[in-house]
This record gives structure tokens, sequence and C-alpha cells, in this order.
């Protein structure tokens, strides 16, 4: 298995105090796509954030690998250059930075996409063509005063410019209304076509899942990894939901006691 | 206490009938009144008749002459030129020996104190109690097992004459507000009388709060009562003063200095509600300096007085040492207060938190100010400001001038005011909930100065309460 | 004018006392209440006639009475502009101060009721002791103005920039402040929202690096009822940098429904600076909303963690803060003058070669900037 892309063992982490994972395993191989689902509060959120090494959660126990290379005590910023990206629920806003100085900057930081100004500007010229990205957008200041689809845009054109090895999207398609679902949901699609990067998709909700082919499907209830299985397992979700999950850890945990 | 039940006939009686709580006054007759103004002569009087050591009439002297050569402060906020110190009588004593049995004071002081529900909150609640009235400590009692516990409060004056105090009062007396601060400081150590000496030794805890009161009862007289705490390491005390006094026509000054020294690990609460009528000009002078690990923590409401300049100052000067300030201030019609605070964040990774509310009415003037000053070896430190000002009319003001130094790249500073006016819908949504429009308006005021309140023992929270629904009272009918 | 010969015995500089007092003041020894400059004796004494309408006389500058009167005596000529009513004018109203030959400007503009204008003010350059612009707007009612003032100079230069403006009923004033340089840099800025519903927006942005001191009074007199004032400052303070920052709200008897704010967020990544702020909010009426708001210290954490996952550090991130107030006054520097200023000083600051970026990124270089 030495050509997995992530390879996670036993991470149990959470706040300071508070654990939210226990003992998670997961591997995704390069270029695949994964779906990670489970109910509000199941810990999804917090599993993407913690790959991505966000200093708000700390790892109790277990590894993260990168393509062989442990990564678990590295910075969001060596993870980010290493090729993970995590698209951000709720991305923040930074007042001061118009988004060119950012996009400029941050593609300026990795050594495969340094590139003239020029080629920069044709390149963020055509992305944000193809994301229906006003380019009045690039000299205002980051995430400022943007709608929740419009920063779901903007978090779109940063993955397609950065085009890592692993693009982790969380609930990318949550309070969207449908132009900017299916804009996104280009984005989505023009990553697996171009990039070939893996994808870990985070959601509750199937719907956006219905254009991408899926090879792995894992579920997540109270911080525990409690299914895995192919795509199939979506519409399993869809018709039952979480709640037998649920109540199979419950029980699980009553047998142990 | 009878008129107090009576039935409000109308508007205007509301306030005088409730206001009678504070207002009433007692007699001088017999009591030992020096001159208006100030003079050596006055000065040197106070003196002997205290039986000071030598090294006091000095420290007195050279303040009046510090205070004859200082200018009035000049520019700053509410005026105080009606206050003409020509015409302040610098010393009043009631003419009565300091007991320390319920007893023994004199039937009119008693019966002062027990309206203002001194001796019964003392019973209830307090490990110890002193009071004042006008320039001299009248009582003083503590319970035996603080006392026990090594905890020295007395009066200033009674720790110079014990062989074993004098020499700690001597240590500190004066180190932290120096009488060339400005000109009511030098003024204060001119003429200062009365007020606490608390000792709380290494370790102990106090159970409960100790509490002075401060009641100035002659008219054209200034109180300067002067308080010495000192915590020593990892000991903890609540202290709680109340001031109040009757409404004259003519001004009366209170010139108070309040030295606070909290050492390492210790904790010292310092809690305030001041009621001094509105004829008072309080211009008091408040500090403290913090050790290490250590914790200084004010609450302060401010109610009366026509003019006051109060701005406690707290120095954190040892590592990780912490403030906070609570405080609230309410000013109506021919109240000017320039209220506030002041913290020095020295020590690395020191904390300060300030949390003021004021509110305005019937042409009240309220300004906030405030100075946060970061040190250069402040590493890490931070400091939060937050004040919250509320509008009840359009004649009153309220200004909020709150400054920031900051020396430290690491330190981190916060600020947040705001000024505005309970909204229409919060009191159509109460009314339409059965609360008539002053009910509405006198509940959200007291929301509003919830944060306060509950950082005060029950009974003066209580006290609070009742002091603002008498000030919303005044405004509705 | 009769040019007045200079008398032997006439001091070669004057001091200005008090520059930039804010209208309600603190403890005098938090030296916060004022600003004291040592500026070259003008080169006439004596009665200085009128160059402006004597309208711009009651014009409040927010720098002080006596720095004004020095600055049009400095000037020795003003400059004056009237826009006529209804007029659109696309052409920015432009002026220039080459601060390394020590010009001073005095400039007033009258934007008559329901036209539209835009003024550029940059002071560029070093090496020229003191430089100073004077800018006095009035507005009438329904005019939009947008003032765009940019302080951009180098090395030991001294430069007072003042901006007094005055908006009747309905009058819209957008207002983006820079300094980016500059040893010692004075600006003041008072808006008075005398009209109702007039309004004032003022982003300004600062650097300050090395051992400068940079000197900001800002004030909004908010006295037409509806007035809505908008302040927003971010800064960042490097090195030994000395910053004062004074911002007023006075919210006016009789103003009612006026809401004035103001925030500020300083980042500071020198570790000898001196950051000063006074964010004062005057109230007299009941009916109002004021508001302010300030973050001094380092990137927040949220945000840390949101460029640490885009993989800046902080000194990375710290940097691409630097670089962005330079973009983002390039960007909005709308005449081709005053973007090359700024990119200069970018050049000076951040290195030539990312100020050639900043330029080539921003598509400068082919509109031939």
């Amino acid at each position: 298995m030495s050509h997995q892309l992530l390879t996670i063992s036993g991470l149990s982490a959470g706040t300071e105090d508070k654990p939210i994972l226990h003992g998670i395993d997961l591997t995704i191989g390069a270029g695949e796509t994964h779906v990670l689902m489970g109910p509000n509060g199941a810990g999804k959120s917090t599993l993407g954030h913690v790959i991505m090494g966000d200093p708000a959660y700390h790892v109790t126990d277990g590894t993260i690998a990168l393509a062989g290379e442990d990564i678990t005590d590295k910075g969001p910023d060596k993870r980010s250059l290493a090729g993970i990206f995590l698209s951000y629920q709720a991305p923040v806003e930074v007042p001061g930075v118009p988004l060119y100085s950012f996009l400029r900057t941050i593609c300026q930081m990795r050594p495969e996409l340094k590139t003239t100004a020029r080629t920069f500007r044709r390149r963020v010229g055509e992305i944000a063509e193809r994301l229906d990205i006003d380019q009045g957008f690039l000299t205002r200041e980051l995430n400022v005063g943007f709608s929740g689809g419009e920063r779901k845009k903007i978090e779109m054109l940063q993955l397609l410019l950065l085009r890592p090895r692993l693009a982790i999207l969380d609930e990318t398609d949550s309070g969207l209304d449908v132009d900017a679902l299916s804009v996104v949901s280009r984005g989505i699609e023009t990553y697996r076509a171009e990039c070939d990067g893996a994808l870990l998709m985070i959601t509750h909700n199937t719907r956006i899942l219905e254009r991408l082919t899926v090879d792995r499907t894992h579920v997540m209830v109270h911080g525990r990894m409690v299914a895995d299985g192919p795509a199939e397992l979506i519409d399993d979700i869809d018709a039952h939901g979480f709640s037998h999950f649920e109540d199979a850890l419950a029980q699980k945990a009553e047998a142990q006691q | 206490m009878s008129d107090a039940t009576e039935t409000p006939r109308k508007r205007a009686q509301v306030d005088d009938i409730n206001r009678s709580l504070y207002d009433f006054r007692m007699s001088e007759e017999g009591y030992e009144r020096y001159e208006d103004g100030l003079s050596t002569d006055i000065v040197r009087a106070i003196s002997e008749r205290k039986d000071e050591p030598r090294w006091m009439l000095e420290l007195r002297l050279e303040a009046l002459a510090a205070y004859e050569e200082m200018a009035m402060p000049a520019n700053w906020g509410p005026s105080i030129e009606m206050l003409d110190l020509d015409h302040i009588s610098t010393y009043v004593s009631p003419q009565t020996k300091q007991a320390n049995s319920w007893d023994d004071v004199p039937d009119d002081i008693k019966r002062t104190f027990e309206r203002l529900g001194i001796p019964e909150a003392e019973r209830e609640s307090l490990a110890g109690v002193g009071a004042q009235y006008d320039s001299e400590i009248v009582y003083h009692n503590m319970r035996k097992e603080v006392a026990d516990q090594g905890v020295i409060y007395t009066t200033i004056e009674d720790a110079l004459h014990d062989p074993e105090l004098e020499p700690i009062v001597h240590e500190y007396f004066g180190t932290l507000i120096g009488l060339r601060d400005h000109k009511f400081a030098a003024l204060h150590y001119a003429v200062w009388s009365g007020g606490s000496f608390v000792y709380v030794p290494e370790g102990v805890t106090l159970p409960y709060p100790l509490q002075s009161y401060f009641r100035l009862n002659a008219q054209g007289a200034g109180q300067f009562e002067h308080t010495l705490i000192i915590v020593e390491p990892h000991a903890d005390l609540h202290f709680i003063e109340g001031c109040s006094a009757p409404k004259y026509y003519e001004a009366n000054l209170h010139a108070g200095a309040v030295e606070l020294f909290v050492k390492d690990h210790a904790k010292l609460r310092y809690s305030t509600i001041e009621n001094w009528s509105k004829n008072m000009f309080n211009l008091n002078t408040k500090r403290s300096t913090v050790g290490a690990d250590a914790t200084m923590e004010w609450v302060s409401g401010s109610f009366g007085s026509h003019v006051s300049y109060l701005y406690p100052a707290t120095l954190l000067q040892g590592a990780r040492s912490s403030c906070e300030f609570t405080g609230i201030t309410f000013a109506g019609a021919t109240q000017d207060l320039d209220t506030g605070c002041k913290v020095v964040l020295n020590g690395p990774d020191t904390t300060a938190s300030v949390d003021t509310k004021s509110i305005s009415k019937d042409g009240g003037v309220n300004t906030f100010r405030s100075s946060i000053v970061v040190g250069r070896r402040a590493d890490r430190a931070r400091a939060s400001v937050s004040c919250a000002s509320l509008m009840l009319d359009d004649i009153s003001r309220s200004d909020t001038i709150p400054a920031m130094d900051v020396r430290n790249g690491s330190a981190s500073v916060g600020h947040e005011a705001t000024i505005g006016r309970i909204s229409d819908d919060t009191i159509l949504y109460l009314m339409s909930r059965g609360c008539s429009e002053g009910e509405a308006r006198t509940m959200v005021v007291n929301g509003f100065a919830d944060p306060v309140s509950k950082e005060l023992p029950m009974e003066y929270a209580i006290e609070m309460n009742n002091l603002i629904k008498l000030e919303m009272e005044g405004a509705i009918g | 004018m009769m040019a007045q010969t200079i008398s032997a015995d006439q001091a070669d500089t004057t001091i200005l006392a008090h520059v930039n007092v804010p209208p309600a003041q603190t403890w005098n020894y938090l030296r916060i209440n004022d600003l004291s400059l040592e500026v070259p004796t003008p080169y006439f004494a004596g009665d200085v006639h009128a160059r402006l309408p004597r309208l711009f006389e009651r014009v409040e500058c927010g720098i002080g009475a006596d720095a004004v009167t020095w600055m049009c005596r400095a000037a020795g000529d003003a400059r004056y502009v009237e826009v006529r009513a209804d007029d659109e004018r696309a052409e920015p109203l432009y002026v220039d101060v080459d601060a390394s030959s020590a010009e001073v400007r005095d400039t007033g503009v009258l934007v008559r009721a329901g036209a539209r204008a835009t003024i550029v003010t940059c002071a560029h350059g070093g090496g020229g002791d003191t430089s100073a612009s004077l800018l006095r707007v009035i507005a009438e009612r329904d005019a939009r103005v947008t003032i765009v003032e940019i302080v951009a100079c180098e090395g030991t230069q001294q430069h007072l920039d003042a901006v007094g403006i005055s908006a009747a009923e309905g009058a819209r004033v957008e207002m983006r402040q820079y300094a980016l340089g500059g040893s010692k840099v004075a600006l003041g800025l008072c808006c008075d929202l005398a009209g109702a519903s007039s309004r004032l927006e003022l982003d300004a942005r600062y650097l300050v690096g090395g051992t400068d001191v940079l000197d900001v009074n800002h004030v909004v007199r908010q006295r037409g009822r509806a007035t809505r004032a908008d302040i927003v400052t971010t800064g960042i303070l490097a090195d030994a940098a000395r910053k004062t920052m004074r911002e007023t709200i006075d919210l006016v008897h009789g103003a009612k429904h006026a809401e004035g704010s103001e925030i500020e967020t300083v980042l500071v990544t020198g570790d000898d600076v001196v950051n000063k702020t006074l964010p004062v909010i005057l109230c007299d009426e009941e009916d109002v909303a004021g508001s302010h708001g300030a973050s001094i210290g380092a990137i927040s954490p949220e945000q840390l963690a949101f460029l640490g996952a885009r993989g800046l550090d902080e000194s990375a991130a710290e940097r691409l803060f630097a670089r962005a107030l330079f973009d983002d006054a390039a960007i909005h520097a709308p005449v081709d003058e005053a973007r090359a200023a700024v990119l200069a000083r970018a050049a000076t600051v951040l290195g030539a070669d990312v100020a050639r970026d900043v330029g080539e990124v921003l598509g400068f270089d082919q509109r031939g900037a």
C-alpha cells in the first residue's frame, strides 16, 4: 500500500478541553474520490481540519501520513505546500488584502506554480471566467462582504489555481443557491478532470455527489468511523439516513460496558 | 422611616420621598469644626489632635506647600469652578470616641447608619465594619475569628499609635499616590483624616468582605479619608466601601485616597457603591499595585455627586498579574460624571479586562475616560476594554474617551464602544407583554446594569437596583 | 501681492505647537493630545490675501488652525476648482506634491449641487525638508465626491497633509487615505456632515516602519439628521515605528438618526513600536448610534489558521499584508502619476522585485503606467 496518498492510522484528536475524534483510520489513494458522511456533530469537519493541521485541534494519538511521509507534527502551511487543500465551510475574512495579492502570494510560494505575472494573470482570468467570477472581485478584499456563494466560488478558484494532490471539500455545497451550486459542481469536475488530484468530499447531502464517480464512502458517527463501503453506500444512506449507524454504535458501547 | 411608606401622590414627590433614605441630615450642634479654607494652622491642628508621629506632620506640611503651588486642573472634563476651596471646612469631628460596640455609638449617628442598613449588613454578611462620620471613624468592629487569623482592620490613626503597625504604615503610606500627583492629592495629604488600614497576612483568605461606610453629614465640608490596604502573598480579601451624604445647597468635597498593595499570588476585590448627594464634588484617587500571579478586581457603581473625577488605576507590575474592572455610572439631572479607569500593564503575560456601562438622563453628562498602557517588557500582555453607553433622552450627553498606548509587539489590545438608546422595538415588545412603558424602560436599564450588579454582594446589588429604580421613576411619572 | 523681503532676524523655522488636536482630550502625560512640528518659516510675513473664496476659511481641517495658516502661507498660491452643478467630471482632479522640492499645495474644490468629482492628492519623493498639502472641499447638495489621498514620501521627509470637507444635504464623500512613507507625517482630516443624510465613507491605511512617525487626527462632525460615517482603518507598524491615531465621531445635538462607526485594526510586526490610539465618541443626542472597535496586535488566530491552510506561515502572512497595502493603494490610485508614486514607494519598502510584480500582476505595465 505504499502508493497510498493519505494514510491516517488510529487518529484521536480534539480541542483543549474536549476529545472529538477517536481512533480514526482512513486511506485515500492518489486520484481517488472519497466521500465522508455522517450526521451533524459527527466530527467530519474536525477530521478535515485535523488533516489540514488546524492549530485549534490537538492530536492525542495516531498518525497522518502524506505519500508515506509522516506529517502529524507539521504546521498547516507545510501541509499546504506539500499538496493538501482544505476548502473552508466558512472562509475567513481578511480585511486589507485584495484577492489578487493573496492569490499571487500563495502561488509564488510554490516552486511548481511560480510563474511570470503575465501568465499568472492569464491563468486567474481563465479560471475566474470558468467559475463565473466577475474580474472586479480580484481587486476586492479577501472574503470581506462576500456572500456565502461568492466565498465558495473563491475557494474553488483557489483549488483550481493551486492544483493540490489532495482536496478536502468541507460542506462545500451547504447553503448555496442553484446557480452557485452548479458553479461549484463545475469546479469540482474540473479539478477531477484536469488536476488528477484525490478528493475527500465531506457532506451530509448526497445531491452534489450525483455527478461524481465515487470510489469509496465512509460514515462517521460520534467521532468514530462506523462504516465504509463502495459508492452504493450513499444510496443506502439516502434512503435510510444515519440512525441505524448511530443505533449500532450505541449497542456496541452498551455491550462493552 | 414612616414617610418612606407613604403613597406618592405626584411625580415630584416620588423623587423626594424615596431620596429621603439618603437625604436626611443630622444637626452638627456641638461638633468640632475647623475654620473653612486651608492654612498651616489648620494642618498643624489636625495633626496635633491626632497626636501623630513627626513624619506624618512633615508629610502634611509638604503636601500643603505642594497644594498651594499647584494649579487647578485646567481644561479637564467637567468644570469645578463652583468648588470654592476657601469655603470648605477640611475637618469636622462629631466629638465622640471611636466605638467598638454599636451600643456605644451616639444616638443620632447610630440612627443615621441604621437607616442606611449598616449594622444589619454587618450581622448578616460582613467580616468587619468601619463607619466614618464626617472626618472621623465612629465605629469599628471585626469578627473575632478574623482577628485571630492576624487580620488587622483599623483606622490609620490607631495604627500610627501602635508600635507594631506604625512602621508598616510609614513604609506604605503615600508611596503609591504621590502628594504631587495632582492638586487634590496634595490637598488630601495635607488634611487627610479617617479611613481604614487593612492588613491581611500571608495565606489568609477572608470568608466575608470587610466594609467601610463613609457618611458626610456636615454641610460645606470636605471628607479626606485615606484607605491603605496591604494583602500579603497568597491572601484574599474583598473590601467594600459605601458612601453617601444628605443634600445641601453648598458644595461638599470628597478627596479621598485609596492605596492598595496586592502582593504575589494574592487577590483583592474592591467594591464601591457611591451615592454622594448631588452637591458633592467627588475627586477621589484610587490606585493599586499588583504582584506576580496576583489579581485585582474593581467593582464600581457611581450614582451620586455633582461632579466626579474618578479613575481607579491599576499597575500590573508582576508577571501574569491580572486586573478586572467592572463599573457603572448613572448621571442624572445636574450631574457631570467623568469616570473610568487606568491600567498599566508592565509585567509579561499580564491581562486586563475593563467592562463599563454608563446611563445618562435628564441632562446628565457622562464621560468615560480610560487609558491602557502596555509597557515594553509586557510580552504577550492582553487587554480588552468594552464600554456601552445608554442615552435615555435628548438633553443628556455621553462621551467616550479611551486612550491606548501599546509599546510591545507581542501584546494584543482590543477595544469596543457603543453608544445608543433603548430601541423602540424593545419597549414595544415589553409593552405588548403587559409592562407599562416605565416598567419596560426600568427593566431594560436594569438588564443593562446587570453585569455590574451580579458582581456585587446580594444586598448591594439590591441597593443598586433600587437606586436605578429611583433614578428611573423620576423620569417617568 | 507683494513679496516681502525677509528680515535678517527672522527665524528659519517655526514651531507648530498644536497640530492634530482632537476635539476631546485626555491626560497630558499620555502625550496623545497633540503633535509639535518644526517647519520652515514661510518666505514672507504680514498679511496674506485670501486666495480661495472666503467660504473655504470656514472648513475645519483636523490638523489645526496654526498648521492651516502655515500651509496657506507656505503655499504662496492656491488652486481653486469649481465643478459645475450636475456636472460629471470624469477626469480626476490631481494635486501633485513633489516632496523633494518641499512643495506645499493649497487647493479648494467647490463641488456644486448634484455634481460628481474625483480628487487625488499624492505626495512623493524625499530629501526636501517639509512638504505639505491642504485640500478643502465643499460638497453641495447631493454632490458625490471621491477623494484619494496618498502620502508616499521617502527618507527623512517631513510632510503635512490636511483635508477638510463640508458636506451639504445628501452629499456623499468616499475617501481613501494611504500613509505609505515619510519620516514624520501628520495627517489631519475633518469632515463636517452638516446636511441631512450626508455621508462619509473613509478607508484609511498606513504602513510605518523604521523610526518613522505617523500622526493622524480624524474628526467627523455629524450635525445633520440621519448622517452616516463609516471609518475603517487598517495599518501595519514595523521596526520602531511610532504612530498616533485619533479618531473622533462627534454626534452633535440635533443629529437625530445619525450613525457613526469606526474600526481600527493594527498589525504590529516590530518589537520597538509605539502605538497610540484615541478613539473618541462624543454623543449629545439620544436617537443615534455610535460604535468603535479596535484590535491591536498580531494577525488573528482564525486568519492565521486560514492563511496557514493556504501555505503561508506567520512571516509570509505578514509580508502578504504589507504587499497587500501597496496593491490596494495601486488599485485605487486613479491617475498614473499617483500609481507610479505608490510603486516607487513599494520598491523602497518591499524591494524592487516585489514592486515590479505588483505593477505587473495588476496589469499597469500593459496600460503604460
